[in-house]
């Protein structure tokens, strides 16, 4: 009989009831992993002791009180976005994620050019911790928008196309258990101005005691101007909102599918080669070079939108949507999925709780 | 039935004590440990329905995450711990043990910024079971299957241990 797997031996030292009968007569006879059981019980002991902490005196009713004090949030939509089960959050968390780092890995590949315009996409392996240094760009300048995103939520597709200008997919069958109720969102475009201030990352270096990636010379004041949108969401599912008479107390359910279709992001640069950008930035302290090695390998930068794919969340593989490269993210627990592809300068997005057969048919057969 | 605030306030009430216990086995600071359980229930308040099944889960995993995150982002936590220590020989010396009293801080310190180094996922597993949850409780919260924790505890208290070292070597 093969050894006993390192759970089991974990979960033994918490309840020696756990073994079955034949793992429990192996453990009796083997003294490999009586040894390996006894190791893990030090290492659990020496957790525990290392993870005690003061003792807590809760006072439950005024912290109640204080809770109950704090002011009511009011939702961007007007009500709250969907909250998923544990279970199926991780893959929204990916795919939230990968839209985050798009703009931020566009905004680094989109220089050599006077203005860049993906026609295809291409998925890049990152990790939480490759995210957050990534997310440190904005220790190097100001971002502003010389036009604001304004969503907004609306009741028909018809106005969904009036705000957007967009043509809104439509999807030929709805997959059984899918609500056929769909809410829609719409946003004009929007343009947004990164300026890279040398004084500003100097201070922010400082001010994190790290030692950041100089900036490449000549960069200071340079201006990166990333139009996003317009855009539109279908959410299907029951959004009604349960408003008990309080205005901000509101709650929906699950969406079940979300298709979005967005123009692709246009950037126009000054100052600022794809080279120097590039290098920059994986220059970073904590892009790790898979990431590094991923990104330098793309092919050509100018034309290509990375999906950044969140390696502990999600798993990806390409696929073709009606003859354009796609990439399809499947939460690993195989309880949701997405696909995100290019058309005619369109980014089109597919996702929901659904399997990824489900999703990538919504995707092919989209009016 | 119940309204949308008394299903919260029994949530609450049920589960208080525990979203304060992991952020507090996460800090190792009472004050601030309750700061973050606070934060963690109004923010859920503010986003779903008490009575929502997953409701539990949510709180626990978004009270190890809350806290990991203020371990790392610790600097002005450890400003005011090394203030408290300066003052703790004099104020304190007729209950404590000044000497020991300021190892057990520098070795909750060091134990907090180990923890803080590890991946978010073996990092929650670990507050989270040394908080009392049981395995089914930190799948749950994690969003992993029950039979996945005792690997993913052992690695973790490997990784913890090998940290720790790391950091004493330093």
């Amino acid at each position: 009989m093969a050894h006993l797997s390192e759970g089991t031996l974990r979960r033994l030292v918490d309840d020696p009831e756990a073994l079955t009968g034949s793992d429990r007569r192996h453990y009796m006879d083997c003294p490999g992993c009586q040894a390996r059981h006894k190791g893990m019980a030090d290492d659990a002991h020496a957790a525990a002791t290392m993870l005690s902490a003061p003792e807590l005196q809760l006072d439950v009713a005024n912290a109640f009180k204080r809770v109950q004090a704090a002011p009511a949030a009011k939702p961007q939509f007007g009500f709250s976005l969907p909250i998923l089960r544990p279970s199926t959050r991780p893959m929204f968390a990916g795919l939230a994620a990968a839209a985050i780092v798009a703009a931020l890995a566009v905004t680094a590949f989109a220089n050599i050019l006077p203005l860049f315009q993906p026609k295809t996409v291409q998925p890049v392996p990152v990790t939480v911790a490759d995210l957050q240094s990534l997310s440190k760009l904005s220790d190097y300048g100001t971002l502003t928008w010389s036009k604001q995103p304004q969503p907004q939520i609306v009741l028909t597709a018809a106005e969904a196309k009036s705000v957007s200008g967009l043509d809104v997919p439509v999807v030929a069958k709805l997959p059984a258990g899918v609500s056929s109720t769909v809410t829609y969102a719409a946003m004009p475009g929007a343009v947004a101005v990164f300026t890279f201030d040398a004084k500003k990352a100097a201070a922010a270096a400082a001010a994190t005691g790290k030692s950041l990636p100089k900036l490449p010379s000549g960069i200071d004041g340079a201006k990166l101007t990333v139009t996003v949108g317009p855009a539109v969401v279908e959410i299907f599912g029951d959004m009604n909102a349960n408003s008990n008479g309080n205005s901000n107390s509101q709650n929906i359910n699950l969406p079940q599918l979300i298709v979005a279709k967005s123009a692709v992001p246009v950037v126009t640069s000054t100052q600022v080669t794809a080279k120097q950008l590039e290098d920059y930035i994986l220059s970073m302290p904590g892009v790790s070079p898979e990431l590094a090695a991923a990104i330098r390998s793309i092919g050509d930068p100018t034309t290509t939108l990375p999906i950044p794919v969140p390696v502990e969340y999600a798993s990806s593989s390409k696929v073709k949507i009606n003859g354009d490269p796609g990439v399809a993210l499947g939460d690993n627990t195989g309880l949701g999925s997405g696909v995100i592809w290019i058309h005619k300068a369109n980014v089109y997005v597919v996702a929901g709780s659904v399997k990824q057969s489900v999703v990538l048919d919504i995707a092919t057969h989209l009016k | 039935m119940k309204t949308r605030d008394e299903a919260f306030e029994t949530l609450f009430k049920s589960e208080y004590a525990r979203v304060a216990g992991i952020a507090n086995r996460v800090l190792a600071d009472p004050q601030e440990a309750e700061d973050v359980a606070q934060e963690v229930f109004i923010s859920f308040h503010r986003l779903h329905s008490a009575s929502a099944h997953f409701a539990p889960a949510w709180l626990h995993r978004a009270a190890a995450h809350t806290a990991l995150n203020r371990v790392r982002g610790r600097k002005r936590r450890e400003r005011r711990e090394r203030q408290e220590l300066a003052q703790a020989p004099e104020e304190s010396s007729r209950t404590f043990d000044p000497q020991r009293m300021l190892e057990v801080s520098e070795d909750r310190r060091i134990v907090r910024a180990a923890l803080a180094r590890l991946a978010p996922k073996p990092a929650a597993v670990l507050v989270l079971r040394a908080s009392g949850l049981s395995y089914a409780e930190v799948a749950q919260a994690i969003g992993v299957g029950t039979g996945q924790i005792g690997t993913l505890l052992r690695r973790a208290e490997a990784a913890l241990r090998k940290e720790v070292t790391r950091g004493t070597s330093i």
